[in-house]
Order: structure tokens, then sequence, then C-alpha cells
């Protein structure tokens, strides 16, 4: 199984250091959309499912926080789990993003190994990068 | 009220780490004023308020480019050294207020950037300012807190 991956940051040079870490971690990755906001973010995901949002917080326009109360409204875009990545380091900030619906925070600046971590442990994958129903075997299944 | 020797240790501190963590330069404290060809600031407000500036060698902000995103130098474009010297500005402003005030929340504006040389005076009339080298290339940074 692979997944649909969609990174916003007000920065060019952030998405694509992101996306190269995400990519060499080993995570199956499908297609990788970019957007410089919230704003941009919601107008790709009129058009396009993805299975993860990685969001900075502080950017123009529509902010990374904002982005989460907008996904929160959206019957189906609440699903999505989305990992905030930011220099927005405080404790209060992090409880904030969670309480408005972030599955996952990773402060700036950060090592590669810790968007594996929790890219992996939000979206359910184990450490080969398989999804955790794929390795399952048919006899765990329950009918 | 925080002393300004533990204001000084923790923007060193925060420097460095977002310099050796995310860009891979390996600063060292210079005593003296330096020659820089951009400028990029952030300001923030909270329990603090004051603003952050960077004063960078174009030299720094290229190893910068280079070694964040993996690129040749003649891959470097105007908009790639505007974006690693806003994102480290940003990183040292939030690692530095994190690390001063852990319990506060302090929302930061978006970061501003201009180029332009000039001479980076480190004796200023600013609440702090530091230099430093890496191998003969330059950064300044001062700290400016509001009453």
């Amino acid at each position: 199984m692979s997944f649909n991956v969609l990174i916003v940051d007000d920065s060019n040079s952030m998405r694509a250091v992101i996306k190269k870490i995400v990519t060499i971690s080993g995570f199956k990755m499908d297609s990788c959309l970019e957007a410089g906001n919230g704003r941009q973010a919601m107008e790709l995901l009129a058009d396009n499912w993805v299975d993860v949002i990685i969001s900075d917080i502080n950017m123009p326009e529509v902010s990374g926080l904002e982005l989460l109360d907008q996904l929160s409204k959206n019957e189906t875009l609440k699903e999505i789990p989305v990992i905030m990545i930011t220099t927005e380091g405080s404790e209060q900030r992090m409880q904030e993003a969670f309480a408005r619906g972030a599955k996952g925070f990773i402060k700036k600046p950060f090592l590669p190994e810790e968007i594996k971590k929790v890219l992996y442990n939000v979206i359910g994958v184990g450490d080969d990068g398989q999804y955790e129903e794929d390795s399952r075997n048919d006899d765990d299944l329950d009918f | 009220m925080v002393s300004m020797k533990k204001i000084q240790e923790t923007m060193m501190t925060s420097i460095f780490n977002v310099f050796e963590k995310m860009f891979f330069v390996f600063l060292e404290p210079l005593d003296e004023d330096i020659q820089y060809d951009m400028v990029t600031s952030i300001k923030f407000t909270g329990v603090m308020k004051g603003e952050i500036k960077a004063y960078l060698s174009r030299g720094i902000v290229d190893i910068m480019a280079q070694n964040m995103l993996s690129i040749e130098p003649s891959e470097i474009t105007d908009q790639t050294i505007e974006d690693c010297a806003k994102e480290a500005i940003n990183m040292i402003a939030g690692s530095f207020l994190n690390k001063l005030e852990p319990s506060q929340v302090f929302d930061l504006s978006i970061p501003d950037f201009e180029k332009g040389t000039g001479q980076f005076v480190k004796d200023s009339e600013a609440t702090l300012s530091l230099s430093f080298d890496s191998d003969e290339q330059f950064m300044g940074v001062t700290l400016n807190l509001e009453a």
C-alpha cells in the first residue's frame, strides 16, 4: 500500500527537505502534493485525497492551526491525520495543536529520524515501511 | 526577570543547534565586525516582545543551501537563498524563545528578508549582538527586546 502525502510550508526549501526525508525513510509514497499555506492546502484537498498532511504552523494567509480548524469542520477531510512540524515548540502550543486535531508534532530543527518516527507512528506503518494491515497474517482476520 | 547572561547563552545554544542540525554548518564565535550581504528578521510577541535579525554573508547561505538541500552551487537560486535565510531565523527564534521561556507561548511574525551589503557592527545598541564565522564565511545576530 502506498500513501499520498501533502506537505504544507511557506518555504520551498523546507518542503523539499521534508519530501526528501520522507522519501529516503523508505515510506511508501505514491504522490506528494505541496502547498505554501493553509489556503492552498484546502484548495488542493478539494480535488485530491491524501492519507497524511505534514504542516508548518507559522505561514501567511492561513496558518497551520487555522488549517486544522478548517479540516475539523469538514466531514471527509477531518479524518486525515495531520502532523505539525514547526519552530513553535512550547508545550502549550503543542497541546493547542493536539486539541485542534493534530495527531503528531515535530519541533524544528529536527533530525530525519524524528520525522520518520512520528510519521510512521501516526500513519501506522512498521519500521520496514510496511502498512501494519499489509503484513498481518490472514489467520488474524476475524470473519 | 531573565539575566543577560542566560539570554546570551540561550541564543548561542539555539544558533549552534539550528546551524549544526539543519545546515551542517559549524560556527565559531567571532569578536569583530563583519561584512554581510543580506538581512533576515523576525518579530515576536508574548511575555517578551522584540526582534531578532541575522546578517549573513552570501557565502554562508550558499553553504547552508547546499547542505540542507543536497544541491550543487550551480543549482542555488535567489529563492533558495531567501528561503534558507528565512528558515534559519525562524528556527533560531523558535528555539531561543522555547528554551528561554519553555512554559510560555510566543507569536512569531512571518520572517522578512532584504538583500544588501553592509558592515555588521558587533558593539551596536542592540540588547544582544553576536558574530560568528565558519570557514571565513560570516553571520551576525542581534536581539532587540522592547521594554
